[in-house]
């Protein structure tokens, strides 16, 4: 499927209000000011991005969620381990630096985080683009960047050569945290979107 | 004291729920972490309300709020999950949901919710 630069504007505005959406939710739950911004979103081919991803050998801890609908899509949440302590931290309401190891705590803020970035970032696709979406319960991984990011496009991308991704940046408390959101829709059902408002691709 | 099941796959979102209840003077006689488990719970310690978070593995909320339902139709179930969508509201209402709480919410949305299903809410 060819995506025209129209299309990617149309995609641009999916996601930014989706993720507006989002990061609304984490500063309402972290009780603190926090801002997810869509820094890219862009077309890849499959195998390269794979193969450079692949190079990420740094320790991370992540969310995978699936989406269930008429649009199939996947989400992955990920940051240093050390980012996901601060989470913690901040989800719980404790002094900063109190988390000082990954454990059960840990696991389970980052298992809701990823809970509640995909459900209103699927709130907002099925509000505002007539969309047919579900989360299914989030699934928590350690592994190395490249690993998760791997598992994320080759399940999301056997039928495409191309994959969609969507890039963003966090800011929480105005400082700078190292995570990455990415959102991967499957290219077909990307289309169905397009369609639901009435945009030809 | 009024007794609760909390049930929710994420053990944070328990624990919180947990703490907010305590705080406001309910019991929280139990956890489930699936809709499955929810519904044993629910026979086991025939709490006086539950709440319910819908995206769950094995067995979701809807399905454990169906099996409640269709076992005690005077039970309380209060669903609270971060799906803001028309379909699972009314999925959740039709099943015979006493409210519906989107995730995230503030403590008093859901101590509200609870005191209005006993009748308990200050007007």
């Amino acid at each position: 499927m060819d995506i025209t630069k129209d299309d990617m504007k149309v995609v641009e505005i999916m996601s930014r209000l989706s993720i507006d959406r989002a990061s609304r939710a984490l500063s309402k739950i972290l009780r603190t000011g926090a801002k997810i911004s869509l820094s890219k979103v862009y077309t890849a081919d499959l195998s390269e991005t794979t193969a450079k991803m692949n190079d990420d050998l740094r320790e991370m801890t992540g969310v995978m969620v699936s989406f269930k609908g008429n649009v199939s899509c996947k989400l992955l949440f990920m940051m240093p381990v050390t980012g996901s302590f601060i989470l913690t931290d901040l989800f719980l309401r404790q002094p900063a630096g109190t988390t000082k190891e990954y454990n059960e705590f840990t696991e389970s803020v980052t298992q809701e985080l990823g809970n509640i970035l995909a459900s209103h970032i699927s709130n907002a696709l099925v509000s505002d683009f007539d969309a047919k979406l579900l989360p299914q319960p989030p699934q928590v991984h350690n592994d190395y960047a490249g690993v998760m990011f791997s598992n994320l496009v080759l399940e999301q991308g056997m039928t495409d050569d191309k994959l969609l991704l969507l890039e963003t940046q966090f800011e929480i408390c105005k400082t700078e945290l190292e995570c990455y959101l990415f959102l991967v829709p499957e290219m077909t059902s990307f289309g169905k979107l397009l369609d639901n408002i009435g945009v030809n691709v | 004291m009024r007794k609760i099941l909390v049930v929710d796959d994420a053990k944070v979102i328990r624990m919180v729920i947990k703490q907010i209840l305590t705080r406001h003077g309910f019991h929280v006689a139990g956890e489930a972490g699936n809709g499955r488990e929810a519904f044993e719970r629910y026979k086991e310690l025939r709490p006086d309300a539950v709440t319910m978070d819908i995206i769950m593995p094995e067995v979701d909320g809807i399905q454990g709020l169906k099996e409640i339902m269709a076992f005690d139709k005077q039970a309380k179930v209060i669903m609270i999950s971060a799906i803001d969508q028309h379909d699972a509201l009314t999925d959740a209402i039709r099943h015979g949901a006493a409210d519906y709480v989107v995730k995230p919410f503030e403590d008093d949305r859901m101590v509200t919710a609870l005191k209005n299903i006993f009748g308990e809410a200050q007007s």
